[in-house]
């Protein structure tokens, strides 16, 4: 039988020990982050281990969700049958944003029309269900 | 102990790229197929035999669909030789590059004197295999629909226009350049040439990623052999010496969490490779950088130091075609030329020695003594390339 678009489900992140609080933040609406207890560096995406130091002192702090677009992609084409779930919502935005308080985050910004969208942007993190119980921090103009 | 002018290459095999098994009831050729045959055309231009490597080197570059852990030895019994020093690639489409410097450091500390640097894929014959995301890309960049190297490269491209005001007429020039290469290289696989309205009438894939920006996926194998520079004198061809190199792995302008994306680990490497070889900026006459796309090509070209940063002015008045200023991708690249997964970056070394040797037909460069090959891999999460390496390549010891 063939599937349809609506059936196709997107990729989901695999949870872990080590990246769990992250997804369970997300979810009580909070963007968490690991910060270096011995170094004081930030380090993203989430390690067993300071990707500095290689100190294993790692905590977990909630970070504003405030953030500038670093830069920014309009995707128009699918590639991959991995992530053929997306093809309904093309063209849509990926961007890497630089949150205020250092980390670069890779999301979608939303709520704003593909072509008003611009490097250097004022964001915040929005909410959003992703299915499945794991919800995706995006982000929206401010 | 240096590894400058201790080594050469004295041996090249290409493969056609093609890209059968990408329509249902195309033949297709295997990986084996591929490996066995690119041997074969580099032992044959070197005039040594598969006997000649048993006790020798092997050095096998992992590939997207075939990274099993032994990989090396499954290498060998394809071919049939009996190594002594095996070495791998594990650097992706930096690894042809490394390699040099890997085969080279063997060599020179006198563990064999032979080495077959050796590549092969084939995506569109064998379906299937692995694949394997790594865990950053899985948990945090597919949820989001980031689709692969040209979405990652489409933040570079993006970022490095802003800074640099660089338009699509710098990109074009480019890769209208390659093109043209391409369409006096008989091995390359895209040969008609493209204007810039071409360029800027390619399809959008990822703004501001074009088609004619990106590289295009094939099946082929390639192979060097290396061998001591004493050794070299007496091989059917001219020698290739190495005369420099530099790999750097991990890089990072600023903090890891917020690294310059538009400044590579090619800034590291290629300093290394110029202060081993002596040799100047003005006496390079062929860059063959890796070319996954075309704004990478430009960011390289920076990060060497032939021109300052974000130098539109440079990349307006330099003639690069291989009669020019400054002669670069003059096999035409992986762009025109195809890439074999990891294979693909080897094309750069390949095409070094054919320039140095004078073996390039209506496309060589003139009065060249001197090149560079770099190669990139891995597009690491929120930055740039993982993997990094030059080499510069030359006619004299």
């Amino acid at each position: 039988m063939a599937e349809t678009a609506k059936e196709i489900s997107k990729p989901l992140p695999e949870i872990t020990p080590v990246n769990q609080p992250f997804w369970d933040g997300a979810r009580a609406g909070k963007l968490m982050m690991q910060k270096c207890a011995d170094c004081g560096t930030w380090v993203f995406c989430p390690r067993p281990v300071c990707g500095d130091c290689s100190s294993a002192t790692l905590n977990w702090l909630q970070l504003s969700g405030k953030g500038k677009i670093f830069s920014f992609t309009v995707i128009r084409e699918v590639v991959g049958h991995a992530l053929r779930g997306f093809a309904p919502d093309i063209p849509y935005v990926t961007a890497w944003i630089d949150l205020d308080e250092g980390p670069r985050f890779c999301s979608n910004i939303i709520g704003c029309p593909v072509d008003k969208v611009k490097i250097d942007m004022d964001v915040q993190v929005v909410f959003e269900d992703g299915g499945n119980g794991v919800t995706l921090p995006k982000f929206k103009p401010r | 102990m240096s590894i400058t002018r201790k080594t050469a290459v004295v041996g090249i095999g290409e493969t056609p790229t093609d890209r059968l098994g990408g329509k249902p009831g195309e033949p297709r050729k295997s990986t084996a197929e591929y490996l066995a045959w690119a041997a074969r055309l580099a032992m044959e231009d070197a005039g040594l035999t598969k006997k000649d490597f048993d006790g020798q080197g092997l050095a096998a570059i992992y590939t997207t669909n075939h990274s099993q852990p032994f990989w090396p030895e499954e290498v060998a019994a394809i071919l049939g030789i009996t190594p002594a020093v095996s070495l791998a690639g594990g650097n992706g489409g930096a690894s042809s590059v490394s390699l040099l410097g890997h085969a080279a450091a063997a060599i020179t500390a006198g563990l064999c004197d032979l080495v077959l640097v050796i590549a092969a894929a084939a995506p569109f014959s064998e379906h299937g295999g692995h694949r394997g995301a790594t865990a950053d890309t899985r948990d945090y960049e597919m949820p989001f629909g980031v689709m692969g190297p040209n979405c990652k490269i489409s933040f570079v491209m993006s970022r490095y226009m802003h800074e640099s005001g660089m338009t699509e007429e710098h990109f074009g020039k480019i890769a209208v350049t390659g093109r043209y290469h391409a369409s006096l290289n008989p091995n390359a696989y895209l040969r008609k040439p493209i204007t810039i309205e071409d360029y800027k009438k390619s399809r959008l894939i990822s703004d501001p990623i074009r088609l004619l920006d990106c590289v295009l996926p094939a099946n082929g194998g390639k192979a060097y052999i290396m061998t001591s520079a004493e050794r070299a004198k007496s091989m059917r061809k001219p020698p290739v010496y190495l005369l420099g190199w530099g790999e750097c792995n991990n890089a990072s302008v600023g903090p890891r969490y917020r690294a310059n994306p538009l400044i590579t680990g090619i800034t590291q490497a290629g300093k290394r490779a110029f202060e081993m070889s002596g040799v100047s900026h003005k006496d390079i006459r062929c860059l063959n950088l890796y070319d996954d796309y075309i704004p990478i090509v430009m960011i390289q070209i920076e990060d060497l130091g032939f021109c300052g940063r974000n130098d539109k002015g440079f990349f307006e008045k330099t003639d690069f075609t291989f009669k020019g200023d400054l002669p670069i991708q003059t096999s035409g690249g992986m762009i025109n030329c195809g890439q074999p997964s990891t294979t693909g970056g080897m094309l750069h070394v390949i095409e070094t020695v054919r320039q140095i040797r004078g073996e390039a037909g209506a496309r060589q460069v003139p009065n060249i003594k001197f090149g560079i090959s770099t190669g990139v891999g891995a597009v690491n999460y929120g930055k740039n390339f993982g993997c990094t390496a030059a080499a510069i390549l030359g006619n004299e010891a």
